[in-house]
């Protein structure tokens, strides 16, 4: 369970989160969605204290994370996993040293088991044949899937998920929604979503958050997105809402 | 203003870097790859400058010498201690900022705006004493080698221009190289290759640290490195000559 409590977050005159309050489920995918420009991404980053908060707090079960020493803040974060919107992958590293980096630095596995690890986390994104190769010799959904099972190796309680779909083609897109929503079930873990893509909030938005100008604008799930008096959501989702009168 | 805020965070960034290493074994193998990253993988650019500038020395030497009365063989003791004092350690260090320098800067500044180095902090990883600590130690290591090298390629390449225009023979040449050799002047210049290997690295280091934006900014980032380490060679070059030679 994450809280966040009165979050402001601003850039120079640029006031980018407008006193931002809200709950994240654990075993849940909850999405934050809005456009472009809309203080999505720096609310996440600010959650996982990438960027400090101006004023508010985040907590982390009874733990605040913008209290936190560096020493405690480096310690909470062995416990996250984050995919970045571009996979965030080291170049300098094969998939598999990629994935046994996580535990390379903090566990006291042995090598064997360290192998052993990489691998389930492999097959648990149903990436197979890809150990050997670099980041720059894989397509854009196998940097994904890999960036995933970089994400839980350790096994982390709290998952973010900056844009994960973002330049997948739509198949592709839906088998790293679903991927993200199987893990979060699977090993209950309180995952947070940055997306604007309405067919991952139809898909797997057990919980959905619209931010619109820096602040929380409206909550809800799935099944009442559409019905929302939101005018703002209602224009965001639009397009969503045509290829539904399409198919019907 | 800025030139000081620059030191300050520079210095932040040293603090970061300095840092305890999660892993010593992690550390010692990036170090090992940066070792032959950064020191192995500059040899042959040193051989290359070394072996002509010996050669120039010798013929510009000679030249100046022609009709003079001075013994030839100090030609030999001239291009000695030129490479010895200046070219092998200074020089060279130079060139390397150019090379390595740019080198680190855009490799970790790709890094940051493809958020490798977000992913790194997520993790819990200290990402400045990851990325920076293993080339740092290894410039240091490595650099009075490639001083060395330089050394030796820069006085063949005198004998060879020597020999082969006719300007000096071999003999008269390593008579030059015997002559009022002071070990010193070796030690002085490797403890100030350590500093230009700390310098150049950290400096860019530095710069492909804290770019923000986009590709263009890489390439500032990058020219910003070479600049900056070169300058900061030549003043640390001022001063140390000043604090052992005198």
């Amino acid at each position: 369970m994450i809280n966040v409590v009165g979050a402001n977050k601003s850039f120079g005159s640029n006031h980018v989160l407008k006193n931002v309050s809200l709950d994240f489920e654990k075993g849940k995918t909850n999405l934050i969605i809005g456009k472009s420009g809309s203080g999505k991404t720096v609310l996440l980053k600010s959650i996982v204290a990438l960027y400090p908060l101006d004023s508010g707090s985040v907590f982390y079960g009874d733990t605040d994370i913008t209290k936190l020493d560096s020493k405690k803040l480096k310690n909470l974060r062995k416990d996250i996993g984050m995919l970045f919107q571009g996979g965030a992958l080291f170049d300098s590293k094969t998939v598999l040293e990629n994935i046994m980096f996580p535990m390379d630095m903090f566990s006291q596995m042995s090598n064997k088991e360290k192998l052993k690890r990489a691998q389930f986390c492999l097959d648990r994104v149903n990436l197979v044949g890809a150990n050997n190769l670099y980041p720059s010799e894989i397509s854009g959904g196998m940097n994904k899937r890999v960036a995933i099972a970089r994400a839980i190796a350790l096994n982390p309680s709290f998952l973010f998920c900056d844009e994960p779909n973002s330049g997948l083609d739509p198949t592709t897109a839906l088998l790293i929604d679903n991927l993200i929503s199987e893990i979060t079930k699977e090993y209950q873990i309180t995952t947070i979503i940055n997306t604007h893509d309405m067919n991952s909030v139809i898909n797997i938005g057990d919980n959905v958050t619209f931010i619109d100008g820096g602040e929380v604008a409206w909550r809800g799930d799935k099944y009442n997105i559409f019905d929302s008096k939101n005018q703002h959501l209602q224009d965001f989702i639009s397009p969503a809402m045509l290829i539904r009168s399409i198919n019907r | 203003m800025t030139f000081f805020s620059e030191i300050g965070n520079y210095s932040v960034f040293l603090a970061k870097v300095f840092n305890k290493p999660e892993r010593k074994r992690i550390l010692f193998k990036e170090f090992k790859e940066e070792l032959i990253k950064l020191g192995i993988n500059s040899i042959p650019i040193v051989i290359i400058i070394s072996l002509f500038i010996g050669a120039v020395i010798t013929i510009q030497t000679a030249y100046n010498m022609k009709a003079r009365l001075v013994p030839l063989y100090l030609i030999g003791y001239l291009v000695r201690e030129s490479m010895i004092l200046e070219f092998s350690s200074t020089i060279v260090s130079l060139i390397l900022a150019g090379k390595i320098g740019s080198n680190i800067a855009s490799e970790i500044g790709s890094m940051r705006i493809s958020e490798q180095i977000d992913a790194l902090e997520i993790m819990g990883v200290n990402s400045a004493s990851y990325l920076a600590l293993p080339k740092i130690i290894a410039a240091m290591v490595f650099n009075p080698i490639l001083y060395v090298f330089s050394v030796f390629i820069g006085v063949l390449g005198g004998i060879m221009a020597g020999s082969l225009g006719g300007l000096i023979s071999v003999t008269s040449f390593i008579e030059g190289l015997q002559f009022h050799v002071h070990l010193y002047y070796i030690a002085y210049s490797m403890i100030k290759t350590v500093f230009f290997g700390f310098i150049i690295t950290s400096i860019a280091a530095f710069y492909g640290y804290n770019v923000s934006g986009g590709a263009l900014n890489v390439g500032k980032a990058s020219t910003k490195a070479v600049v900056n380490s070169s300058v900061a060679i030549l003043i640390m070059n001022l001063i140390l000559t000043q604090l052992i030679l005198n």
